[in-house]
């Protein structure tokens, strides 16, 4: 079955992954800008990272015949530095244009703290004043209920933004329900272990409905596996569910969000 | 739901027979691992009895046992921290008219 991971971060992954990946029916990915296991130095360095998204991730990818696109941002872990956030924010803009890039992400808390949530309303001015979708990353374990209603305060108490175009990853069984209720998209990121499992996103499927939920693998540079949709796939499959459903998931969804984007062209 | 419905076929909707069916040995594996873990802390030395991770584990336990629904969810916010509504203000985020 063809299908779109919707949070992949493919710098971190061999050009082998793109080749698993396209055998098991994955045809487009979107690569959130994110933490590279160590706090970069400085807004260059960004420069350099923004590149590798827009430039050279692309072209890996259409190789194997996948589609890649990105979202842009300083992650949250970096944004506790406001004055490297600020410059960073400002440089962003040059990138917008590029082909491939859908959005501003993966923004969001880590920690829950003061600077990080001056740091994300700050890129929620950025993404109101051009116009561009948003992809939020919630804090895991202890932090995440926290700090998800905290996203979501900031996000309800914007009246500019348009929630359809916002989605709200790494949602669990504590905080799928304020997502969905207050009309943003919600992912459901499948780990291998300590977090969410297939089997437990398939309960929340079941419990809620396939309206704006998707499913992401989330691979990085630490423990992960970028082919967790495939694994979400057949434990659909194995519970009877229709490929409709299942198709809706993990391809129509992500299909339909992306399409707000003008640079997104997935038939 | 109302869109639930239009997609989520009734029919493949598993009895609870069938669930446990399915999952029997998942499950038995998975209370399997966590009392072997609690008899390793056993056998360790120190005294863990009333610590925070100890405790918490306790009450997670203890949520499996009751009666009331919804247990995934309430182990989550269980392990979580505490949200207060109130945190603009406490952290003085100040928000221009947006
Ligand atoms: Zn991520």
């Amino acid at each position: 079955m063809d299908y779109i991971d919707p949070h992949l971060h493919m710098v971190s992954r061999t050009t082998d992954d793109y080749e698993t990946l396209a055998r098991m029916g994955c045809v487009a990915i979107s690569e959130p800008a994110f933490w590279a296991g160590f706090d970069r130095g400085s807004v260059e360095s960004f420069r350099d990272y923004f590149r590798q998204l827009t430039e050279f991730e692309p072209k890996r990818a259409a190789q194997y015949g996948i589609t890649h696109y990105t979202w842009l941002c300083i992650n949250a872990k970096e944004a506790e530095n406001i004055t490297l956030s600020r410059e960073v924010i400002a440089m962003i803009p040059e990138f917008l244009g590029a082909k491939n890039v859908l959005g501003i992400g993966e923004i969001g808390l880590n920690k829950n703290t003061r600077n990080e949530a001056t740091i994300f309303l700050e890129h929620l001015d950025l993404a109101v004043q051009y116009n561009q979708q948003i992809l939020i990353h919630t804090p895991h374990l202890e932090d995440k209920y926290q700090g998800t209603r905290m996203i979501l305060d900031m996000l309800i108490g914007d009246s500019r933004l348009d929630r359809s175009r916002v989605l709200v990853d790494h949602v669990e069984e504590h905080t799928i329900e304020h997502v969905l209720e207050n009309g943003f998209w919600a992912g459901m990121t499948l780990y291998p272990v300590s977090k969410c499992t297939p089997q437990r996103a398939a309960d929340m499927i079941e419990r809620f409905g396939p309206e704006r939920l998707m499913a992401n693998s989330a691979g990085d540079w630490g423990p992960s596996k970028p082919t967790a949709i495939p694994d979400l796939i057949m434990e659909l499959k194995k519970r009877g569910h229709s490929k409709e459903l299942i198709r809706k998931i993990v391809f129509e969804n992500p299909k339909q969000f992306f399409s707000q984007s003008k640079p997104f062209v997935h038939g | 739901m109302n869109t639930k419905q239009d997609i989520l076929d009734p029919i493949v909707e598993r009895t609870a027979h069938q669930v446990i069916a399915d999952e029997f040995l998942i499950a038995r594996a998975k209370i399997l691992e966590l009392a072997a873990t609690l008899d390793r802390i056993e056998r360790s030395s120190g005294d863990v009895e009333d610590s925070i991770p100890m405790n918490l584990l306790a009450q997670g336990m203890h949520i499996l046992c009751d009666e009331e629904v919804d247990k995934a969810k309430r182990v989550q916010l269980l392990m979580s921290r505490q949200y207060d509504p109130q945190w603009q203000h406490t952290m003085s985020i100040t928000r221009k008219g947006v």
